[in-house]
């Protein structure tokens, strides 16, 4: 389980994770953020479909691809969270099918 | 575009301090790093702690602080969150800054890309909960984000001081694996009186240790088949020590054995690159003054081979005096004598680096997998037996082998499993890993959206600028 | 070493020719200075592409597309090869024209294989296309194939049939005694009746040691291709006028190419990217498919290609010297080709003949002109 160690509430912001309200705090990682909620899946894995989530939190490993407001594959342990934002798990595998289109 | 003496990449220990002394010998520099504040991945968030209380991190964490402030103040222009995709050996850089590609170019270019972990590629290591020491420090340092319960695995000194910080700050440890092997010991041990010139150094690393033990942490050693358990996500760690298996129930697993050189933009550069047996990498082939043979790209800190932080920032200074002899802002002798210090500071770091490096040496078990469905490419999902069949189709090279499985074809371009398909290969081949060689690499560094691409080059000067 | 017939350069129309030789009976040695599949042919866009062929091409295109339909099979090994058809779009009324000129061309040769379809087909096709886009041209047995896959199928299916293929062997020179080819390589020399240059973008230096000149020339097309995305385009895309050409393999990648070139430095085996260009080939992508401005690149690469002046290969027994033959000068199509040209060259070989007419393939279709 993920903890934050400050305890005021001081620059909280709202972001929204699969759904959830989440409050976090301004120019925290997204991934961070997605931790603390206890949302730690960040994709899935492209062939099995496997829950993936993030290994390395520092930009080298790409297993925390997440959605972004509706901007796939953004590394949530280099992105910021900001008031409002959306973020969900990528599901993106290799049986994902498009929108209609047209 | 716009045009500069000198550009770093990473504001690291190694690019500040090349900046701070390419600044006082009047170069103008631009520093671009993709994080939002400078200090790199020791002193990340150092000028600017989310935590209640930064100095439980070590004075080491504190020190960075004023390296910071030095380096702020400098005159060299930092561009913070400006994310380097593209370095070209003609000096130029392409990076994405604030959603769009700009431009620079620089008569001397200097990377200071810093270090990753080395992947631990045991089962289970993609579950979610399993993540890597230098994870849980990054939360740390940056967000104040922490895992109660945890368990540590793995060897080397990065972990324990990790481990050391949490207790510090009260977060509860589930466990401390060490696998660091009873040979090690004597290995290193003949080591030892040469690396005692780096007394102070040996220490902190005891006492971390000792800190460890005194806070009644539960410390295995000797730890060997690692194996993280759980079927959907991390439910704990199963090992065996002399035989004996043993489990430890945890949610979250946090795996190290020791850091290498992040290669990405050095191999993408096309610089040459040789194995490095005592730290079991790859690392980019320099000379003393971190030039590659591209007289006007140099390397510096452990992006060029793993010096730690002290080392890193030698090594920035002295390649800051080669870099201003470059632009003939000092003579030859002046390099020298002003570099002299910080060369033999480098030099005699090294018994002491032999020492570590041989005490922490990564196990072949825990560098290369041994169950034929442990994943190596965590992209592509690629297994062991995966890359094994498609060496037995005659894919060879890493890059065919590559072609053939997409192992290493991922976002992460290879970061995860590069260095695993050389040992295999040359485990396979029975040739050495410079035989075997590496992915061919290319630009970008990271993904880049077609809008963003799409709108490179139709962005007008000034708005570049 | 000694074979029959010895193959220079390990690319698809080495290998391809290596299979169909081993077939015959013929002992074969493939030399290649990199690893088999290490250039174009391993490297390209994996285009399987019969639309809008040049017309002296298309016996032989039509033919290899026939083989490519069975070719997992026939090789025992996976080539990749998804029939997908290929649609080129027209962007406007001009395009329409250019089209309509194309197939009365076609109907007067008596080729059937590539139909216009009008908007709602084309919508219909690829439902994420610009809305403007008035509709195109298909031809139903195109797709795509895995290029290092395809190159190394031919490879390993020569090898079970006894060819030898040897990696990091370059030739250095080549010469005739007798009745032999002498070749003396890095490693090794060679001996053989028959020597086969397959050397794609270094065929011109392979031509000259056989006694040939040819007005070959390289280049660096660029290729990016995207993370997976969800499936939204099932043909291959191009565009009648634009530079438009883009995939999405069955895996969710979208490779994009258009033929921008980057540069080629063959003398050190390497390419560079022209990252401008490659801005207009996304730029042209997102225009005629908006959805693909969210698309993110993952990769970007380029490969080393032989063009002939007229873009046609050059597929003949050498001119000024027995028993060489000559493959090359693909022109950045020449994957397709592979099956075909393989088979081609080993009737040559083995019995001076092909079934189809190739003198627009000739070596010397220059010689005479004043260049
Ligand atoms: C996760 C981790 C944690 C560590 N923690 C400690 C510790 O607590 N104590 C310790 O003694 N050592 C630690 N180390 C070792 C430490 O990294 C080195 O000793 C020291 O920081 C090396 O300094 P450097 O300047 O070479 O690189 P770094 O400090 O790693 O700096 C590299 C910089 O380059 C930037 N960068 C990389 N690529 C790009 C790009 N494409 N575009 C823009 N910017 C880029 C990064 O954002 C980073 O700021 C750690 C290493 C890792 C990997
Ligand atoms: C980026 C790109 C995209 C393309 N897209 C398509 C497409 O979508 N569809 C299509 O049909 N075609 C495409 N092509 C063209 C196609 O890839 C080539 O026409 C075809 O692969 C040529 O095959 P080859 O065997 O002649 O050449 P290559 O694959 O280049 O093989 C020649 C080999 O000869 C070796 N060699 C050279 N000299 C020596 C020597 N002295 N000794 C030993 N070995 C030697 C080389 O190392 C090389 O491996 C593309 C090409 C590129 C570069
Ligand atoms: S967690 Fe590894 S890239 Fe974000």
């Amino acid at each position: 389980m993920f903890r934050s160690l400050q305890s005021d509430d001081h620059n909280l912001i709202t972001l929204s994770v699969n759904g959830r309200s989440v409050k976090a705090r301004k120019g925290q990682s997204v991934w961070s953020a997605m931790a603390v909620a206890s949302e730690v899946v960040t994709r899935k894995a492209a062939l099995s479909g496997n829950a993936r989530s993030a290994y390395c939190a520092m930009g080298v490993c790409f297993e925390c691809m997440v959605e972004i407001d509706g901007l796939a594959n953004q590394q949530a342990c280099l992105s910021r969270v900001a008031e409002g934002m959306n973020v969900s798990t990528q599901v993106i595998t290799e049986d994902t099918e498009a929108d209609a289109g047209l | 575009m716009q045009a500069f003496d000198c550009a770093i990449v990473g504001a690291g220990p190694a690019g500040m301090s090349a900046a701070l002394a390419l600044t006082q010998g009047g170069a103008d520099v631009i520093v671009l790093d993709r994080a939002d504040r400078a200090g790199g991945q020791i002193y990340r968030s150092a000028s600017s702690s989310p935590l209640p209380d930064a100095a439980s991190l070590g004075p080491d964490y504190a020190a960075g602080a004023d390296l910071i402030t030095r380096f702020e103040r400098s005159g060299a222009k930092h561009l913070a969150g400006a994310d380097a995709w593209h370095i070209g050996d003609d000096g130029r850089i392409l990076f994405s800054y604030q959603g769009d590609t700009r431009e620079l170019h620089c008569r001397e270019m200097l990377l200071c890309p810093g270090a990753m972990e080395r992947p631990m590629p045991i089962p289970g290591w993609t579950l979610p909960g399993v993540m890597t020491a230098g994870a849980a420090q990054v939360m740390l340092k940056s967000d104040a984000v922490v895992a109660d319960g945890a368990v540590f695995a793995g060897s080397g000194p990065l972990l324990y001081l990790i481990v050391a910080q949490y207790l510090r700050l009260g977060v509860r440890v589930a466990a401390l694996v060490d696998t660091t092997p009873r040979r090690h010991y004597l290995d290193a041990a003949p080591l030892l009186p040469r690396a005692w010139r780096q007394v102070g150094q040996l220490r902190k690393g005891l006492s971390l240790l000792r800190e460890i033990r005194a806070a009644g942490v539960d410390t295995y050693r000797y730890a060997e088949n690692l194996e993280v358990i759980g079927e959907e996500t991390a439910k704990g760690l199963r090992f065996s020590i002399s035989g004996q298996p043993h489990e430890v129930s945890a949610d979250t697993v946090f795996l190290h054995h020791g850091v290498q050189p992040n290669l990405n933009m050095t191999r993408a550069m096309g610089l040459a690159h040789h194995w490095n047996n005592a730290q079991m990498c790859w690392q980019v082939t320099v000379d003393e003054f971190g030039q590659s043979a591209i007289s006007h790209v140099s390397v510096a800190g452990d992006g060029a081979g793993i010096v730690g932080a002290d080392g890193a920032c030698a090594a920035g200074r002295v390649v800051a005096q080669n870099m201003l002899y470059h632009l003939g802002r000092v003579s030859r002798t002046g390099r020298d004598r002003n570099s002299h210090a910080d060369l033999y500071y480098l030099s005699s770091m090294k018994p002491f680096r032999r020492f570590i490096d041989c005490l922490y040496r990564p196990t072949e078990a825990l560098r290369l997998p041994r169950d034929t469905e442990t994943l190596v490419c965590r992209c592509e999902e690629q297994s062991l037996g995966d890359l094994r069949a498609g060496f037995e189709q005659g894919a060879r090279d890493p890059n065919a082998l590559k072609s053939l499985t997409r192992c290493g074809m991922g976002p992460c371009q290879g970061r995860q499993c590069g260095h695993v398909v050389t040992g295999l290969l040359a485990q396979w081949r029975k040739e050495s890993p410079d035989a075997v060689g590496y992915y061919r690499l290319r630009s970008p560094q990271r993904l880049l959206t077609v809008d963003e691409l799409g709108r490179y080059n139709t962005i007008p000067a000034e708005a570049a600028k | 070493m000694k074979a029959d017939a010895l193959i220079i350069g390990g690319g698809i129309q080495g290998c391809a020719t290596a299979y169909h030789l081993a077939r015959k009976g013929v002992s074969v040695i493939v030399v290649e200075k990199d690893y088999a599949g290490r250039h174009a042919s391993g490297v390209n866009a994996g285009g399987v592409r019969l639309l809008g062929r040049d017309m002296a091409e298309v016996p032989l295109s039509k033919a290899s597309m026939e083989m490519w339909q069975t070719l997992d099979e026939e090789l025992g090994h996976d080539t990749g090869f998804r029939r997908q058809s290929l649609i080129n779009i027209a962007a406007d009324e001009g395009d329409l024209d250019t089209l309509r000129a194309r197939e009365a061309k076609m109907h007067e040769a008596g080729y059937a294989y590539e139909r216009m379809i009008d908007q709602a087909e084309l919508r219909d096709r690829l439902p994420h296309v610009n809305f403007d886009c008035v509709g195109g041209v298909i031809s139903e047995l195109d797709g795509y194939a895995i290029p290092y896959k395809a190159t190394s199928a031919f490879r390993l299916a020569a090898e079970n049939l006894g060819a030898k293929v040897i990696e990091g062997e370059e030739v250095l020179s080549l010469r005739r005694v007798g009745n032999t080819w002498l070749a003396q390589g890095s490693r090794n020399a060679y001996e053989a009746e028959a020597v086969i240059n397959c050397a794609g973008a270094w065929a011109d230096r392979i031509a000259l040691m056989i006694g040939d000149n040819v007005p070959l020339s390289h280049a660096a097309p660029m290729l990016m291709i995207t993370a997976r995305m969800p499936h939204f385009a099932k043909p291959v895309v191009g565009a009648v006028s634009r530079q438009l050409s883009f995939k999405q393999f069955e895996n969710g990648t979208v490779l994009i190419g258009g033929g921008a070139k980057g540069f080629a430095d063959r003398a050190n085996n390497r390419t560079r990217l022209d990252y401008a260009k490659l801005a207009a080939a996304c730029r042209t992508t997102a225009e005629f498919f908006p959805n693909m401005r969210k698309a993110s690149i993952n990769r970007m690469w380029a490969g080393l290609e032989a063009y002939m002046p007229d873009n046609l290969p050059v597929i003949c027994p050498a001119v000024n010297a027995p028993r060489a033959f000559h493959a090359f000068g693909f022109s950045a199509h020449g994957f397709q080709m592979g099956p075909i040209v393989g088979q081609v060259l080993a009737d040559l070989v083995t019995g001076g003949q092909s079934r189809f007419n190739l003198s627009p393939f000739r070596i010397d279709r220059f010689d005479r002109k004043v260049l």
